[in-house]
This record gives structure tokens, C-alpha cells and sequence, in this order.
């Protein structure tokens, strides 16, 4: 495992750059570690290059890649585009995975996979594949954008009404459920508000109905009268809400606090200390790209504190394999086996999404896991044995120690006995199924 | 970590003792998990949606009430082949096997059971039955799903519920915590070809987590040898061709492996607007799905009978609503309300519970509840389970007196 210090950081020293020295050298494993938070796993030559590079410099690459991504994703827009409306959300699901594999911007795709889990909207109850397409793409404009600008979308898209069964705001009868999900799940958190501000917030999204999967507004079902919301009084439409909720200081606490579980740990609830400076910036620019890059670039990022300190998701499980292994997979069928091992994409268990954490194993979904490491070695089968690792490893090095630091870095302990020839897609299996393995 | 472990794995790796693949387990570890396991045996729910609305009506066959066979021109069973309970109701003919367990008091009819304004459209009505709080539409979860959070807290890795079927896992068992697996077969929850862990090191503090993970693998990979020895153990285990029949066999076998699983889900008439909802040319098709129902679970209760484990195992059924008394003209029926719920297992008092609905004391041609579907459930949950049904159900409700003390 990377030497880590166990050194207590101050909140200043914590979010400082890391700089290598010699206490605390860049090397393989921390290589390896960026790649897990910031992407979907490295093949053997970026941990090469990133080696080579030095951390900020790889970051760099990771935050502001030089490759076309528009294009990308342009074009991934159009080819994930549903035939018609009726259509399930199974094939986006498909796609979705299929751009987390090729992108030239994976860091895009990691911090869209966290705003799905945030607003964790679910297809199933949004039925509509074109309404779910446009919720997906706005997470991923917003990704790493304005937060300012991903609330003013969030309460103003139809799949997020739909998802939360708030279909028709009514100014007779305003419905409460998304006016509690928006301040309990999205911005303040739990004991942040009274029901009160709940139920003016309610009010004021009174007149937005959705129709025909589309979002409308109908004036004569707004209530036009004074509302009082957290401590303000005003004749407050939805586009005030944004407002109104961003200036709380406990919404930027609420996205700090969530990113720190989802960049650098969540073994261990963070200090209050070590959130504020980033809250109070974020609060004020509500820039989520600087917040990220001040997270990835930061001496707790690189330190014991994060280092192996997350559980991989299913995705980041399976990807981080796929990746490793140089190639793309067929992914409807992967789409499928993450659904088995809980992290059916696009329908999140509730509108809290995915725990994570320790919640993601136990020996069915552990056993699953292994099975699916399995099936994607396989060269039959639903993954159709596009993933080689004989010629992988071939390619690299011998393969049981390859495996070893490809996937692991060294951070599993080897048994004295030797084993130099190995099957390759056994070597890999054995790498794959250590309990090390799952963890980020 | 630390630095004498670093070098350690240097000097390993460049002595050329690449890392094996022997077979062998950590000891402790595996001794721990087997030692999580073998805590007291505990007790086994067994849950069947039947999907589509179960005609009550020709299931518990009330054929000593007029109002039955005037309802019923072309659907009556006659009280000739139907199994009789007593002098005014029956199984259905094609119902031996419940027949059987019924005699021997290893089966209890709970009738009339329902809510009031049931919803009868099947997805709200379904809905209901899972969430089982039907003025919360928008509760997010389901009620094993919930009993199942209660079952389990993180770093445990015990599976508290697994959903046995082909068609997707319903919203019963939908959980905010815990991963409720759906299978179709034990084999899925063997991990295939199974190498060795890594040497077990001593765990830091910090990682805790991976201790945690170190036990789920040992844990894994004893599930197998138990799984491989319940489902060869229990191969004799004599079952109808039906699919029920097949996805009673893998909760036996589960059973049998002993892996603490405490719920089990299933579900017959293959989910949506199931194989149930018979509006037209009704009798075939229920005759058939009665009998699926009736004789699959027989054979699982008689083949856990061999070595007692029925006297860990309750099992109970639901539908999303009973249908109506009279039939509708096209040889079938229309949605209902109130329903026959059976519950069958080692330690049931047996008979009925509550009297038969009144079939002419009616709730829009639907026969009315006299026993909240919340009774049933918190009996399964405090009962059976353990739980405390309150917090589960969101409510208090009153156990049935159907078990044995």
C-alpha cells in the first residue's frame, strides 16, 4: 500500500496542494488512487504516464482534458437518442455506461453519476425515455459547472416532478413531496428548515404541471401571494427558490460534505472544520469544478485519510475492470449485472439514491461481484470476450505480478508460493476477487 | 501502511514468488463466518404474491351459500370433488395438496382480508399490499423491504431477504439500505471457480472496512460449500413440474444451506396484470394456477417436513385484491376486494381464521374485509420475525392468533 503518514491536517494544510517530497512520494499506487476517485480506473499506460507526470500535472488532464468532448458527447447525444417516448430507459442505461467507458472526459461522467445519485431521479416513475434523456443531460452540463445554474434546471425539469409523483402543483392543493425532497435531499439537509418553509416552498411551485412529459406553466393555478421562506418574505416564484436556497449556508455544506464522501472518504464523517473553507467558498462562487479540483489536488486527497477509504460501486467495480483491460464491453448486458448488484442506473432504490458505502456488500452482492469479474474475463458468453488479458499482460509484463499492479497497485499481499504461469484470465480472476479489490 | 510491509511485498515480488492461487481459506476467518451463522436458528418467512386479483371465491369455495352458485352460473364448483372444510366451504377440487396440510393443521385460511377503500386497479392495489400503508402513495419502500433494513445494519454480510423469480423483483421487498438480490437459482449466489483470498495481514484500524470485507469473502466462500451440499443433500426433494414449484425448491435448498437469510419472495402468475386477473373464460386458467399454487407449496412444506426445518418456515400469500362475487358475463370475473390470505408452515394452529365474508352483505359486488392485510403482516413481523411490526408497518396492528405458543 502507498506510504501514507497518518499525519492530522489542519483544515489549511489539508486542502493545500500536494507536493511531493520524499516523506510522501508520488508513485504507482497513488496513481492508481486518482484514477479510482477521478475516472473509472487507468489502463497500464496512463498509471505510466501519470507517473511520469507528476500528480497536478495528471490532474490537469483529468479536469480539463485537451480532446474534442463536446464532439464526444455530442455525437453519444444522438446515438442514445430513444426511437420513440414509449420506449424503456434500459437502452440510456446502456449508453450511459458505454460513455463511461470511451470518454475522453471521464471525470465528466464520475461527477454526473454523483448528481444522478444526488437527485436521484428514477426512470421507472418518470416514464418517459425522452424526459429521462433530458435529465441526464443536464446533470452532465452541469456537472462540473454552476450549481446555481443545476438547481435553476433541477426545479425546473419535468423528470424530477415526474420522479417525485408532483405532477400538478395545484394552487388549491400544492403538493408538499417536492418542496421537502428539494430542501431535505438537494440543498439544506434534514433539521435545516421548519415545515413551515415547506409548506411555502410548496406554494411556490404552484402553477407548474407537467403535460405530456413536458414541463408547463399555468397561470391561473399560481398563487401569486406573499410567501414566507426561511426568514424571507416576498411574492416568490420557483426561479426565487434557487435564490433562496443557495444563500443558505447550509446548502453549500450539504454538496461539500457529499462530495468529500464521494472524492476522498466515507469511512469516516469529516470534521466540521475541514468542510467550512471549502463551504464558504463554494457557497460564494457555487463553482463545482473548483471545489472538485481543490478536493483532487489536495494533501488529504493523497494522504491515509482517503487512500482505499471508499467501497467501490458496482460501476466503479466493473468499469475499473473494463478499463484496466484496455477495451469496450457490451453493455446492455452490464447495465443488467449492475442492476443484480444494486446499482440499477437510472433507478436509484428512493429518491435518496444509493447509500453506498458498506451498504453495497454483503455475500450475495460479493458473490455477484466475483461472478461478474468472471463473466467479463470470459472469452463467451454476454460480454463476447472482448476483454483479453493475456494479451494485456502480454503486452505489459508477466501476468500474475501485472495483474497485481495493474488492478491493485501492490496493495494485496501475495503468498510466498510461486505460480509464474498461471492462466491469464485466472491471474486476473485471483487479482479481481481480493477483498482489496473493492475497495476505492 | 506500513513500511516493513511495503518492502515486504518488494522483496517477495522481485525473489519471483509471484502471487499463487492456492486453495487454502484463512482459517480464522472462516471460522468466524461459519461462527456468525450458527447463532440460533432462526425463523423463515416465505412470501408469495399471486399476481392479477386470486378469486377468492373458487379458492375457499363457499358452496353451501345460495348466493354463491346464483352468482356463479358457469364458474361454480360444485360441492362434488371440492375438498370440504366443513359443511359450508371447500378447497378447490384441483387443491389436494393445501387440502392435506390443511388436515394436518400445517395450514391456516385467514379470510376476508383486506383495507378499506381498497383500490381496485391493479397497480394501486398491488401497490398497497406493498407498501402496506395505503394512504402513503409515495412511500418508497416496501414492507419487507423495511424488515429487511431492520434485519441488517452495514458491515454485516448476511443477506436478511432474497427475491426467488424470473420477472422483476416487485416493490414489496424494496429497500432503502440493504441490496435485496433477486435469483432464480441458489447456484447464483455461489461465486464460480472460487480462488483463494489473499494471506490474511492484520488490519489497521483504518481499515476496518477491509476486516469487514475479509469476512463477507471467507463468508462467500463457505456459502458454497453449503449451498453445493443443501442442493445435492436435497436433490430427492419430490416437486411438481411447475415453476413455483422450481423457485420453492431453491428456497428450500437456501433454507437447508442455513446462510441466515430470513426472507423469502416469490411470486406466481408472472407479475404486472398476472395470470390471476381472469375477466374471460376464468375456470381453465385458474383451476390451473390454484393448483400450481396448492400442490408447489405442498411439496416444499413436505420436503422441509424431512428434517423438521418446516418448523422454522411460515409462508403466506397475497394478491392485490379478491375479484367480484358475480360473474361477468364473458365467464370470468372482475376485480374485488377482500381475499382469502393462507398461511401453511410447521408451526401454524391451523383451520380458519374469521368467518367467511357475507356474500350478499356487499361492498360494490366485492366481498367486504373484516381483518385489516396489516394484522397478517405484523403477525409475520412480530410473531414470526421478531421485529417490532410498529415500525415497520408505520402503525400499530394487532397479531393474528394463528401460531402456537
Amino acid at each position: 500500500m502507498a506510504t501514507l503518514t497518518k499525519e492530522q491536517f489542519d483544515p489549511a494544510s489539508a486542502w493545500a496542494r500536494y507536493q511531493p517530497d520524499a516523506r510522501r512520494p508520488w508513485n504507482l499506487a497513488l496513481a492508481g488512487h486518482l484514477y479510482r476517485r477521478a475516472a473509472f480506473g487507468a489502463t497500464w499506460n496512463q498509471l505510466q504516464r501519470a507517473v511520469a507526470d507528476g500528480p497536478q500535472r495528471t490532474i490537469d488532464g483529468l479536469l480539463r482534458p485537451s480532446a474534442d468532448v463536446a464532439a464526444f458527447n455530442r455525437q453519444y447525444d444522438e446515438l442514445e437518442t430513444p426511437a420513440n417516448d414509449e420506449n424503456s430507459s434500459n437502452d440510456l442505461r446502456a449508453w450511459w455506461l458505454q460513455r463511461m467507458i470511451r470518454t475522453p472526459h471521464p471525470l465528466l461522467e464520475k461527477m454526473t453519476l454523483f448528481w444522478h445519485g444526488h437527485f436521484a431521479v428514477n426512470a421507472a416513475k418518470v416514464n418517459s425515455a425522452r424526459a429521462t434523456q433530458r435529465h441526464l443531460q443536464l446533470l452532465r452540463k452541469h456537472a462540473l459547472g454552476s450549481f446555481r445554474e443545476m438547481l435553476a434546471g433541477i426545479v425546473h425539469d419535468a423528470a424530477v416532478f415526474l420522479s417525485l409523483d408532483a405532477k400538478a402543483n395545484r394552487k388549491a392543493m400544492p403538493d408538499e413531496d417536492l418542496a421537502r425532497w428539494l430542501m431535505e435531499a438537494f440543498t439544506l439537509g434534514p433539521g435545516r428548515f421548519a415545515e413551515r418553509d415547506v409548506r411555502e416552498t410548496a406554494r411556490a411551485f404552484s402553477g407548474w404541471f407537467v403535460l405530456q412529459n413536458e414541463l408547463r406553466f399555468i397561470e391561473r393555478e399560481r398563487d401569486a401571494e406573499t410567501k414566507r421562506i426561511l426568514g424571507q418574505e416576498g411574492r416568490f416564484t420557483s426561479d426565487d427558490l434557487v435564490r433562496i436556497l443557495i444563500e443558505q449556508p447550509a446548502t453549500a455544506q450539504t454538496i461539500v460534505r457529499k462530495l468529500y464522501r464521494w472524492l476522498i472518504s466515507e469511512t469516516a464523517e469529516p470534521d466540521a472544520r475541514l468542510i467550512a473553507p471549502l463551504a464558504e467558498s463554494f457557497g460564494k462562487n457555487l463553482d463545482v469544478l473548483q471545489l472538485v479540483e481543490t478536493m483532487l489536488r489536495s494533501n488529504l486527497f493523497f494522504s491515509a485519510a482517503a487512500y482505499r477509504q471508499r467501497m467501490k460501486s458496482p460501476v466503479e467495480f466493473s468499469l475499473g475492470i473494463v478499463k484496466g483491460l484496455e477495451e469496450a464491453v457490451s453493455t446492455p448486458p452490464l447495465a443488467e449485472a449492475l442492476a443484480r448488484l444494486g446499482q440499477n442506473l437510472l433507478h436509484p432504490p428512493t429518491a435518496k439514491g444509493w447509500i453506498g458505502g458498506q451498504n453495497w456488500i454483503n455475500h450475495a452482492t460479493l458473490a455477484g461481484r466475483h461472478n461478474l469479474a468472471a463473466a467479463l474475463l470470459k472469452s463467451d458468453g454476454p460480454f463476447g470476450g472482448k476483454l483479453n488479458p493475456a494479451a494485456v499482460a502480454g503486452k505489459h509484463g508477466s501476468s500474475a505480478q501485472f495483474f497485481l499492479d495493474l488492478f491493485l497497485q501492490g496493495d494485496a499481499e501475495p503468498s510466498g508460493e510461486s505460480s509464474t504461469n498461471a492462466d491469464a484470465r485466472r491471474a486476473a480472476y485471483a487479482v479481481l476477487t481480493l477483498p482489496e479489490f473493492q475497495l476505492a | 501502511m506500513t513500511q516493513t510491509r511495503r518492502s515486504f511485498i518488494k522483496t517477495t515480488l522481485k525473489a519471483g514468488a509471484f502471487v499463487s492461487f492456492a486453495t487454502h481459506a484463512p482459517g480464522l476467518l472462516v471460522r468466524t463466518a461459519a461462527a456468525a451463522q450458527q447463532r440460533e436458528r432462526d425463523t423463515v418467512l416465505v412470501v408469495i404474491q399471486l399476481s392479477g386479483g386470486n378469486d377468492g371465491l373458487n379458492t375457499v369455495i363457499p358452496f353451501g351459500d345460495d348466493a354463491y352458485h346464483r352468482g356463479r352460473p358457469t364458474l361454480r364448483q360444485m360441492a362434488r370433488g371440492a375438498h370440504k372444510l366443513d359443511s359450508h366451504l371447500a378447497f378447490h377440487p384441483r387443491m389436494e395438496g393445501f387440502y392435506r396440510l390443511y388436515r394436518d393443521g400445517l395450514l391456516t385460511v385467514a379470510q376476508g382480508v383486506g383495507y378499506a377503500n381498497a383500490d381496485r386497479n391493479h397497480p394501486g392495489g398491488m401497490h398497497n399490499w406493498h407498501t402496506a400503508d395505503p394512504r402513503s402513495p409515495k412511500l418508497q419502500t416496501g414492507w419487507l423491504g423495511r424488515a429487511a433494513d431492520f434485519l441488517w445494519k452495514p458491515g454485516e454480510a448476511n443477506v436478511p431477504a432474497v427475491f426467488v423469480g424470473a420477472i422483476p423483483q416487485p416493490f414489496a421487498s424494496n429497500a432503502a439500505q440493504v441490496i435485496v438480490p433477486s435469483v432464480r437459482s441458489p447456484r447464483e449466489l455461489i461465486s464460480q471457480n472460487f480462488p483463494s483470498v489473499g494471506r490474511g495481514v492484520p488490519a489497521e484500524p483504518s481499515q476496518s472496512w477491509l476486516d469487514s470485507l475479509r469476512r463477507a469473502t471467507a463468508q462467500v466462500r463457505s456459502n458454497n460449500r453449503r449451498i453445493e451440499s443443501a442442493m445435492s443433500a436435497s436433490a430427492r426433494g419430490d416437486y411438481p413440474q411447475f415453476q413455483l414449484a422450481e423457485e420453492l425448491r431453491a428456497i428450500a435448498h437456501l433454507i437447508r444451506a442455513d446462510l441466515g437469510i430470513r426472507i423469502f419472495f416469490t411470486e406466481l402468475g408472472g407479475g404486472n396484470i398476472g395470470g390471476f386477473d381472469n375477466h374471460a373464460g376464468q375456470l381453465g386458467n385458474h383451476c390451473s394456477l390454484v393448483h400450481q399454487l396448492s400442490e408447489s407449496v405442498a411439496a416444499f412444506i413436505r420436503d422441509l417436513q424431512r428434517d423438521k426445518l418446516h418448523e422454522r418456515v411460515l409462508l403466506m400469500t397475497f394478491s392485490e385484491f379478491g375479484r367480484s362475487v358475480r360473474e361477468n358475463g364473458r365467464r370470468g370475473t372482475d376485480h374485488g376486494a377482500a381475499q382469502p390470505v393462507f398461511l401453511t408452515g410447521g408451526r401454524l394452529k391451523g383451520g380458519l381464521c374469521g368467518a367467511h365474508p357475507s356474500l350478499t352483505d356487499l361492498d360494490k359486488d366485492a366481498l367486504k374485509f373484516h381483518t385489516d392485510f396489516r394484522r397478517v403482516y405484523a403477525t409475520a413481523l412480530d410473531r414470526w420475525l421478531g421485529l417490532d411490526s410498529r415500525s415497520v408497518l408505520n402503525a400499530p396492528f394487532e397479531p393474528l392468533d394463528v401460531l402456537k405458543a
